[in-house]
């Protein structure tokens, strides 16, 4: 129960959470407000018309979600940070989920914080998309969550910790972090080449030597394949840097 | 401890000043409450009660409850959670309800 | 002595709301506040306040203090300002006793608005007075104001709008907020603020207490206790927490002793945070020329104390003489907004505990 507990029940976020069709659309305001208090700003902040006026300042926010387009507005402007912007067309297999962060420091985009339920529990990894601080949003930036879809509902806060530790890095020269390397996993990139094609994992100045078998493990660990079995990416001289003098020179030491 | 980074707060601190709590020198900050910059220096403990002897810290910082009350340059019974602390103060712990020298 | 026509004792959001708007009808006015600063407790207010834009909904506590202290500038020429000035007595005879910078000064009002705010109430337990037990507006102070921190880990007593925030705030300055309790089995203040904290994965134990502290000159440890629904301890249901700071945020009690000395009536209404003065719709008490507004009339949010203190100054001020062509439409207007943020349900307990004072 919401006011034993805090956390709202099944039943309050029915009222909230816009249908399979609406969400299939595109970005839309959750509003998870369920007490009548006095308090009004996500109605007059609404620059599309999409939060009802109030006829008494203690009813709860209405929500009209055709009108609503996501802009999210309201996020930084809701004194209880109620508000998020869920949005379910960001990919095929993650939903965006812009929540308020007021806590410093700010995570930096592309790094890979900690996903939380409404309880505080950790429920995915989440990966840091954008980061909005604007002067208009008056220090609550918005923070950007690539989260899976069928947590869109169940993500609504982030903790830096780093718990699957997506922020290591598995290739040092071009900087692909453990994280990444997993997206791009769940995305299908599952040899060493592909994944040597896409992310450059591989191909810097020590040629693979730090990363190669790292991606074959998480490869392993992902997909279940063999070690022993995968397929190794091709090895082309030259398998250290050298300067471009030193082959142009090469007849004067032949 | 200070709270050197703020998500919504700047603090506008003077400038650091030295001070001596019970025979010992500390640094604070020109006037902040006495009381805040012993807290700073993790001295939580400003004096002990007339009667009980229990231990006393501030309770309520704003000069309500004078559960704070220290000798500060030989003045008994001076409230710290208010009062500014400045450069060469000398801060003691008071014994029983002080003396007027 | 100095005299002047109002004297409003309390810089807070109700006083400086009231200072306002009863030197824009044209009133001398004489502002004391006993700290150095105005603003009261907005100044330590992080968070964006409730309400709508006339309350300034959605703006920081903070901020909101800058705003007022920018109307106030207007009136410079009609506003006198004491601070570091405390009173310390107001006489049957009307003369206020101000001490300010160890010195005695005495002011005789046409009018005085009394708008003193509240203090924080304690707790009962075994070793409440350990150093780091602390009231949740000293905390507040400490690290809003000073930049201090109470401390490495909180367990607060309280889940009141002042608990939850108070908590919020703490874990935005990096302290560890280890649960909040409260012996209601409701969460007493706002539900979003309690929502956003429960997110961060801090507990809010409902029908729970403090049974016991422990330290050894300070506190070290504190064990908690199931309530059951008879309010009563259940035995077996102990636990500790390991903090070293114990925050106790139990509720307000008006600060009206200037009241009582006035001799104005007052009566005991819980609902209101203890005494409070009877007033009429002008917030006049049973004393002519004497006015209250926020806390101290009962305790309540800040965005009402700040319309209650623009109501009680251009009523003072109406009573010394001045007037303005739209002064009851500004009267009504803040009549109006008094009834709306109190309409709802969390205003029940207010409108019941105006209802026995107001005549």
């Amino acid at each position: 129960m919401l006011e034993k507990t805090g956390v709202a029940t099944e039943q309050d976020l029915q009222k909230a959470i816009p249908s399979k069709e609406r969400l299939a659309k595109g970005p839309v305001a959750i509003i998870e407000c369920f007490q009548r208090i006095p308090c009004n700003p996500c109605y007059t902040s609404c620059k599309k018309g999409a939060i009802k006026e109030f006829e008494d300042i203690n009813d709860t926010p209405e929500i009209n979600v055709e009108i609503c387009n996501g802009c999210a507005v309201c996020v930084s402007n809701c004194p209880g940070l109620s508000i998020v912007v869920v949005d379910e067309t960001y990919s095929e297999q993650e939903a965006l989920v812009k929540i308020p962060y007021e806590f410093l420091p700010l995570p930096e985009e592309g790094s890979f914080v900690t996903g939380l339920d409404r309880e505080g529990k950790a429920v995915c990894r989440a990966k840091v998309v954008k980061v909005l601080n604007t002067k208009a949003m008056d220090r609550t930036p918005i923070v950007s969550l690539a989260v899976p879809k069928d947590l869109s509902m169940t993500v609504r806060f982030m903790k830096l910790n780093d718990i699957y530790s997506d922020n290591t890095f598995v290739c040092r020269c071009e900087e692909l972090t453990m994280g990444e390397l997993r997206e791009l996993i769940r995305k299908g990139f599952n040899t060493i080449d592909e994944i040597k094609r896409i992310s450059r994992a591989g191909m810097g100045p020590c040629q693979g030597r730090t990363c190669r078998q790292l991606i074959m493990q998480e490869l392993a660990a992902a997909t279940g394949a063999k070690m022993s079995e995968m397929p190794i990416s091709t090895f082309r001289p030259p398998v250290k840097p050298i300067k471009l003098g030193t082959i142009a020179g090469g007849a004067d030491h032949e | 401890m200070r709270i050197e980074e703020h998500p919504i707060l700047s603090f506008n601190k003077g400038k650091k000043v030295n001070f001596v709590f019970d025979g010992k020198t500390y640094e604070g900050c020109e006037g902040e409450p006495i009381a805040a910059a012993l807290h700073a220096a993790g001295i939580m403990v400003l004096g002990h009660s007339h009667n009980k002897q229990r231990p006393r810290g501030f309770y309520c910082a704003i000069g309500n409850c004078s559960s704070c009350l220290m000798v500060v340059n030989g003045q008994p019974n001076v409230r710290v959670c208010t009062e500014k602390l400045q450069e060469g103060m000398v801060v003691e712990t008071q014994v029983g309800k002080g003396d007027l020298k | 002595m100095i005299t002047t026509e109002l004297a409003i004792i309390g810089g807070g959001p109700a006083g400086l709301s009231a200072a306002i708007s009863a030197a824009s009808l044209g009133a001398k006015v004489i502002l004391i506040d006993r700290s150095e600063n105005l603003g009261g407790q907005l100044i330590k207010q992080t968070h964006m306040f409730f309400g709508s834009q006339k309350q300034y909904a959605s703006i920081r506590g903070v901020d909101i203090a800058g705003i007022l202290m920018k109307d106030l500038e207007k009136y410079q020429d009609s506003i006198e300002i004491m601070l570091d000035a405390t009173v310390i007595s107001v006489y049957e005879d009307g003369v206020i006793a101000v001490e300010q910078n160890e010195k005695y000064i005495k002011i005789k009002p046409q009018s005085i608005i009394v708008a003193t705010g509240a203090s924080e109430k304690f707790l009962t337990f075994p070793n409440n007075d350990l150093p780091g037990i602390y009231g949740a507006g000293a905390v507040q102070t400490l690290m809003n104001v000073h930049g201090v921190a109470p401390g490495k880990n909180v367990v607060m007593v309280g889940a009141g709008n002042i608990g939850l925030i108070v908590s919020y705030q703490l874990m935005q300055a990096g302290i560890n907020v280890k649960a909040i309790l409260d012996a209601s089995p409701k969460i007493g203040g706002y539900l979003v603020h309690a929502s956003k904290i429960r997110r961060m994965g801090i507990p809010i134990l409902t029908s729970h207490t403090v049974k016991y502290a422990h330290g050894n000159n300070k506190l070290e440890k504190v064990t908690l206790c199931r309530l059951d629904e008879k309010w009563q301890q259940v035995p077996g249901s102990e636990f500790d927490i390991e903090t070293d700071v114990l925050c106790i945020s139990v509720g307000l009690s008006p600060l009206t002793e200037l009241l009582w000395q006035q001799g104005c009536e007052m009566k005991y209404v819980p609902e209101l945070g203890g005494h409070v003065p009877v007033r009429n719709d002008n917030l006049e008490t049973s004393i002519k020329g004497i006015y209250v507004a926020g806390d101290v009339a009962g305790v309540e949010e800040a965005s009402s104390a700040m319309v209650e203190g623009r109501l009680a100054g251009l009523c003072a001020a109406k009573a010394l003489g001045y007037n303005s062509p739209d002064l009851e439409d500004k009267k009504n207007d803040c009549l109006e907004q008094l009834n709306s943020l109190r309409s709802g349900h969390v205003g029940e307990k207010i409108r019941s505990g105006l209802s026995k004072v107001t005549v």
